[in-house]
C-alpha cells in the first residue's frame, strides 16, 4: 500500500540531522507548512494526471533507512558522453550535495557562485514540492550575474544522483539572479545511475533584472527507474528576455513545473519543450505564465513522441490579469502517438481578464501521416527508416530552436538515438 | 481607436426586455426538500410505482452528494431548503385541448415575448409544446406527428401513455448520480418534453418547446427525452425567457437524447433567461445536464446553442459516440454581459471506430462578465480512428471582462486525430476603422463583426432560430466597442 503522506515525525528527523546554518530557519518553516498543507493529491486540479504516491513511498523507504547522507559523487564519477560533449562551466550537485570543487574552478568575470547557506534565505510556499525541497535542502548553488555583464562561456549545472541504496531522495535547488543588461546562457543537465530507487525534487528560481536575457536549457536523461520532480519560477524584469528550451528523455516518473511571472512591461518569454517517452514512462509538464501587465509576449511550443505504454501530460496555462493590456500569448502543443497503449492528456488554458489581448493556443495528438511514409517508402526507405525520418524532424524543430549554441549537436545526436530505439520497439 | 464611455455605458444600462411577471394563481408546494416532497410530487402527477421509486432513489443518492464547486463562477451558497419544487397553473385539472381554451393570458405572455404561439406555428409549420412553468398547456400539431407515428408530448403524458419507453430509456444516459444538479433533477422534475421518432421516419416539421419559469421562489426542474429510433431524424428546437424577478432562481434540467443505428437528433437552443439586473442582482442560475448518446452505429447528434441569457450558466451539451462511425457536433455562442457568468462547453467521448466530432465554440463577454469554455475530449483505447476538431474562440468587449479556456484532451489511442484551436482577442481596430471608412456606425459595425464572428454557428440553426439569435445578439452587444 502506498502512502499519500510522509511520515512527519521521521521527517522532522531527518530535517533535524541536517547542518544548522542560515538555512535552518527556512528548513523549519517549510517543515511546519508541508505539515500543515501536505502534497497534492490527484484530487488537486494541476495534479489530476500525475499521482505522486509512488515517490512519496520512495521517500518513506528513504527515512525508514535512516541514513540521509549519501555519498556523494565527484564529477569523475559522471561518465555521461552526452554532457561531456556539451562545452559549458559545469557546476555539480550530486545527491543533493553541491561539490564546492567545481565552484572554486568556475571563474568567469562577473559571475559570482556561493553555496546558497552562505546567504539569508527567505521561505516561499509558493508550491508544495517546494516545501519539501527548503525542508530537506542540505545546500544550494547561488549565482549571480554582475550588472552590465555577458558571459563568455555556458555555465552548466549537472545533476548527478547515485541511488547506492535501496532509496534515496535528493533536493536540488539554484536560485539564479542576472544583473540589469546581463546576458547568461545556461545549461540544466540531469542525470542518473543505480540499482535503488531514487527521488529528485529539484526547484530553480531564476531572477532577470531589467533589460536582462537568460538562455535556459534543461536536458534530463535520468535512469530509466529513476523518478524527478522540478520546478522553475522565473520573475521578468522590464524589457527583459527569457528563453527556455526543455527536453525529456529518461525517468519513471517525471514532473516539470515552469512558472513564468510578467510583472514588468516589455518582457518576452518563450519556452519549448520536447518528450520523448516509452516503455512505462509518465511525463508531466506543466506550464505557468502570470501576465501581470504588458505590453508582453509570450510563446510556447511543447512536443512529445509516445510509444509503449507512455502516458504524457502538457498543461499549459496563460493568464492574463486585470490590466495586462498588450499581452501576446501564444501556445502550441504538437503529439506524436506511436503505440496503442500510450496516453496522452493535453490541457491548453487561457484565463483572460482584461480586452487587449492576443492569445491563441493549437494541441494537436496523431500518428504519422501516410502519405508522407508512402512517399518516403516508394523511394525505397524501410519502415523504420521512413518512420525514423518523420519522427526525427517532428523532434528535431524544437532542437533547431534552441537559444544555446554549444549543446546543439549532443543534443540532436541524442534525440536521433532515442527515437530510433522507441522506434525499433515500436515495429517490433 | 477611441472607446466611447457612453457607448458603454448604454449597453450596460439596457434594460431586459422580457422582464415582467403575469399574473396567474400558482399552486405552489411549501418550499423545502425531503422525502415526502418526492412522493407528494409523484402522487400529483398520478404516476406509477417504478417513476416514484426511481425519484426516491435518486433523492437518497442527491441527499449524499457535494454541490460542486470547479465551475469558474462564483455565487453565494443556494439554499435548497427555500425552494418550493413544484410549481404548476391552477387550472390544471381541465388542461385546454385547442389554443380556443388556453388562458389567454398565458397567450398573451407569449405575445409579450414575440412568439405569437398560433401563428407563428401555423407560419412556421412548428409544433409548439409550450411549457408553462410546469404543466404543457398547448400542443400544435399532433395530428400530423401522430401520423407519422411521431410520440410528441408532454413528460407526464408519456409515464401515463408509454411507460415501457420511459421506463426503458429515463436516465440511461444520465443516470441519477452524475451529478448534483442531475440527482436533484431526478428527484423532482416536474415535466418536460417526450418524443419518439419510430424507425425509419423522418420527422415531418421540427419540433420546438419553450420553457418559461414564472412563479417566484420556483425552481423549475425540466426533464427531457428523445429517442430517435434506427434510421430516424429529428430536429428539436428549444427556447426561453424569463420575466424580472429579484430573488435567484435555479433551473436544473436534465436533458438525454437517445440515437439508436443511423439515426440523427439535432438539438438546437436560444436561451434567453433572465440575466439579473445591470448590478449583477437577480438573475437565473441555469445548471442543466444535456447528454447525448450515439448508441447504434452510424448515428449522429447535433447540438447547437445560443446562450444569452442567466446570470449563471453551468451547462455542458455532451455526446457519447459509441456506435462505430457516429457524429458528435457542438454549435456554441454564448455572450455575457454585466455581471453574468458563463461556464459552458461539452464533452465528446469517442468509444466506437471511427467516430468523428467537431466542436465550434464562440465566446463573447462584455461589461463585468465572466465566460469560460470547459471542453473534454476523452478517445478511449478502443476508438480507432477517431476523429475531432476543436475551434474555440473568445472576444473580448470592454476592460472588466473575462474570457477563459479550459479544454481537455484524453487520447488513449494512436489512431486519433485531434486538433485544438482558440483564439481570444477583441474587435480589432482595423476592422472597425475599415467599417465605419465605409459609412457603415459604429453600432452597426460591431452587430456585423459579431455576427460574423458567430455565422459559424448561426449557420447550424433553424432558420427562424438563427433570426431569433441574430436579434438577441444586436440587442446584447450591439454599440460595444472594442
Amino acid at each position: 500500500m502506498k502512502s499519500r503522506h510522509f511520515s512527519m515525525d521521521a521527517l522532522g528527523d531527518a530535517i533535524a540531522r541536517l547542518p544548522d546554518d542560515r538555512l535552518t530557519a527556512i528548513r523549519n518553516a517549510a517543515f511546519a507548512h508541508l505539515r500543515e498543507h501536505g502534497l497534492p493529491t490527484k484530487r488537486d486540479e494541476d495534479w489530476k494526471y500525475t499521482d505522486l504516491a509512488p515517490l512519496v513511498d520512495i521517500g518513506n523507504q528513504w527515512l525508514d533507512l535512516g541514513d540521509d547522507v549519501t555519498p556523494q559523487a565527484d564529477s569523475s564519477d559522471v561518465s555521461d558522453p552526452i554532457q561531456k560533449s556539451i562545452d559549458a562551466d559545469w557546476l555539480l550537485i550530486s545527491n543533493g550535495q553541491v561539490d564546492a570543487n567545481s565552484i572554486a574552478a568556475l571563474a568567469q568575470d562577473g559571475v559570482t557562485v556561493e553555496l546558497l547557506s552562505k546567504h539569508d534565505s527567505t521561505a516561499n510556499f509558493s508550491a508544495p514540492l517546494t516545501d519539501l525541497n527548503s525542508a530537506l535542502l542540505r545546500d544550494g548553488l547561488r549565482i549571480t550575474v554582475d550588472a552590465n555583464h555577458s558571459i563568455k562561456r555556458p555555465i552548466g549545472i549537472l545533476v548527478v544522483d547515485i541511488a547506492a541504496t535501496a532509496a534515496s531522495l535528493s533536493q536540488i535547488r539554484a536560485d539564479v539572479i542576472v544583473g540589469a543588461n546581463s546576458t547568461l546562457d545556461l545549461i540544466e543537465y540531469h542525470a542518473s545511475s543505480g540499482e535503488g530507487e531514487h527521488y529528485a525534487n529539484s526547484v530553480i528560481n531564476l531572477t532577470l533584472e531589467d533589460n536582462a536575457r537568460a538562455n535556459w536549457v534543461r536536458i534530463q536523461d535520468r535512469d530509466r527507474a529513476h523518478n524527478q520532480t522540478g520546478r522553475t519560477a522565473v520573475t521578468l524584469g522590464r524589457d527583459s528576455q527569457f528563453h527556455h528550451c526543455a527536453f525529456d528523455f529518461g525517468g519513471r516518473l517525471i514532473r516539470n513545473d515552469l512558472a513564468v511571472d510578467i510583472a514588468e512591461p516589455g518582457s518576452a518569454a518563450v519556452f519549448d519543450g520536447l518528450y520523448l517517452a516509452g516503455e512505462d514512462q509518465h511525463i508531466d509538464n506543466h506550464t505557468r505564465v502570470d501576465h501581470r501587465v504588458g505590453p508582453a509576449t509570450s510563446q510556447q511550443e511543447y512536443r512529445g513522441v509516445l510509444t509503449a505504454n507512455a502516458r504524457c501530460v502538457w498543461n499549459g496555462k496563460a493568464i492574463v490579469h486585470e490590466g495586462a493590456d498588450g499581452t501576446d500569448a501564444e501556445q502550441a502543443n504538437h503529439n506524436l502517438l506511436l503505440s496503442d497503449k500510450a496516453e496522452i492528456d493535453a490541457k491548453p488554458e487561457l484565463e483572460i481578464y482584461t480586452d487587449d489581448v492576443k492569445c491563441s493556443h493549437g494541441t494537436t495528438v496523431g500518428q504519422l501521416d501516410e502519405t508522407s511514409l508512402f512517399y518516403l517508402r516508394t523511394r525505397g526507405i524501410d519502415i523504420v527508416g521512413a518512420k525514423q525520418i518523420l519522427t526525427t524532424a517532428f523532434a528535431q524543430t524544437i532542437v533547431s530552436k534552441l537559444p544555446v549554441e554549444s549543446p546543439r549537436e549532443s543534443l540532436a545526436e541524442l534525440v536521433s538515438a532515442r527515437l530510433s530505439r522507441m522506434l525499433e520497439a515500436v515495429v517490433k | 481607436m477611441s472607446t466611447d464611455p457612453d457607448n458603454i455605458d448604454s449597453i450596460v444600462n439596457r434594460r431586459y426586455e422580457h422582464g415582467f411577471v403575469t399574473d396567474i394563481a400558482t399552486d405552489t408546494m411549501p418550499p423545502g426538500l425531503d422525502e415526502n416532497v418526492v412522493r407528494a410530487i409523484s402522487a400529483r402527477k398520478k404516476e406509477p410505482e417504478f417513476l416514484l421509486e426511481w425519484r426516491l432513489r435518486a433523492y437518497r443518492q442527491w441527499r449524499e452528494m457535494q454541490e460542486p464547486d470547479w465551475a469558474h463562477v462564483h455565487y453565494p451558497p443556494i439554499d435548497f431548503e427555500a425552494i418550493s419544487y413544484y410549481a404548476a397553473p391552477k387550472s390544471d385539472d381541465e388542461r385546454p385541448k385547442s389554443l380556443e381554451e388556453v388562458d389567454p393570458k398565458l397567450l398573451e405572455t407569449y405575445d409579450k415575448l414575440g412568439i405569437p404561439l398560433h401563428e407563428r406555428a401555423r407560419l412556421a409549420g412548428v409544433a409548439v409544446d409550450a411549457v408553462f412553468d410546469s404543466v404543457s398547456v398547448a400542443t400544435t400539431f399532433k395530428e400530423r406527428l401522430s401520423e407519422a407515428g411521431v410520440i410528441f408530448c408532454p413528460f407526464s403524458e408519456a409515464v401515463t401513455n408509454h411507460p415501457e419507453l420511459v421506463q426503458k430509456y429515463l436516465g440511461s444516459v444520465v443516470p441519477q448520480r452524475d451529478n448534483f444538479y442531475a440527482a436533484l433533477n431526478s428527484a423532482v422534475f416536474s415535466e418536460g418534453s417526450f418524443v419518439y421518432i419510430p424507425k425509419g421516419v423522418r420527422c415531418p416539421m421540427e419540433l420546438s418547446t419553450y420553457f418559461r419559469i414564472n412563479a417566484a421562489n420556483t425552481g423549475q426542474f425540466e426533464r427531457t427525452l428523445i429517442i430517435a429510433d434506427e434510421g430516424s431524424h429529428v430536429s428539436y428546437l428549444e427556447g426561453c425567457t424569463a420575466p424580472m424577478r429579484d430573488e435567484n432562481q435555479l433551473h436544473a434540467a436534465v436533458v438525454e437524447l437517445v440515437a439508436l443505428k443511423d439515426a440523427e437528433i439535432k438539438y438546437s437552443t436560444v436561451q434567453n433567461w433572465y440575466p439579473g439586473d445591470e448590478n449583477g442582482v437577480g438573475g437565473i442560475y441555469n445548471f442543466v445536464t444535456k447528454r447525448g448518446d450515439c448508441r447504434g452505429a452510424n448515428s449522429k447528434i447535433s447540438w447547437t446553442q445560443v446562450e444569452t441569457g442567466s446570470a449563471i450558466t453551468w451547462k455542458y451539451p455532451s455526446c457519447l459516440l459509441r456506435g462505430d462511425n457516429s457524429v458528435g457536433e457542438f454549435y456554441s455562442v454564448a455572450v455575457a454581459n454585466n455581471y453574468q457568468q458563463a461556464d459552458t462547453g461539452t464533452k465528446m467521448i469517442h468509444i466506437g471506430r471511427n467516430t468523428s466530432s467537431t466542436i465550434v465554440s464562440k465566446g463573447i463577454s462584455a461589461g463585468n462578465a465572466q465566460n469560460a469554455y470547459r471542453g473534454l475530449v476523452r478517445v478511449m483505447p478502443q476508438a480507432d480512428g477517431a476523429r475531432n476538431h476543436t475551434q474555440c474562440d473568445s472576444l473580448l468587449i470592454g476592460k472588466n471582462c473575462g474570457a477563459h479556456t479550459f479544454p481537455y484532451m484524453e487520447i488513449k489511442n494512436p489512431g486519433a486525430r485531434v486538433e485544438h484551436e482558440a483564439t481570444t482577442s477583441k474587435i480589432s481596430a482595423d476592422q472597425l476603422f475599415y467599417c465605419r471608412q465605409r459609412g457603415i456606425s459604429e453600432e452597426d459595425a460591431v452587430n456585423m463583426i459579431v455576427n460574423g464572428f458567430c455565422k459559424e454557428v448561426f449557420k447550424e440553426l433553424p432558420m427562424e432560430f438563427a433570426v431569433e439569435a441574430q436579434a438577441l445578439l444586436n440587442v446584447s452587444l450591439e454599440g460595444a466597442v472594442g
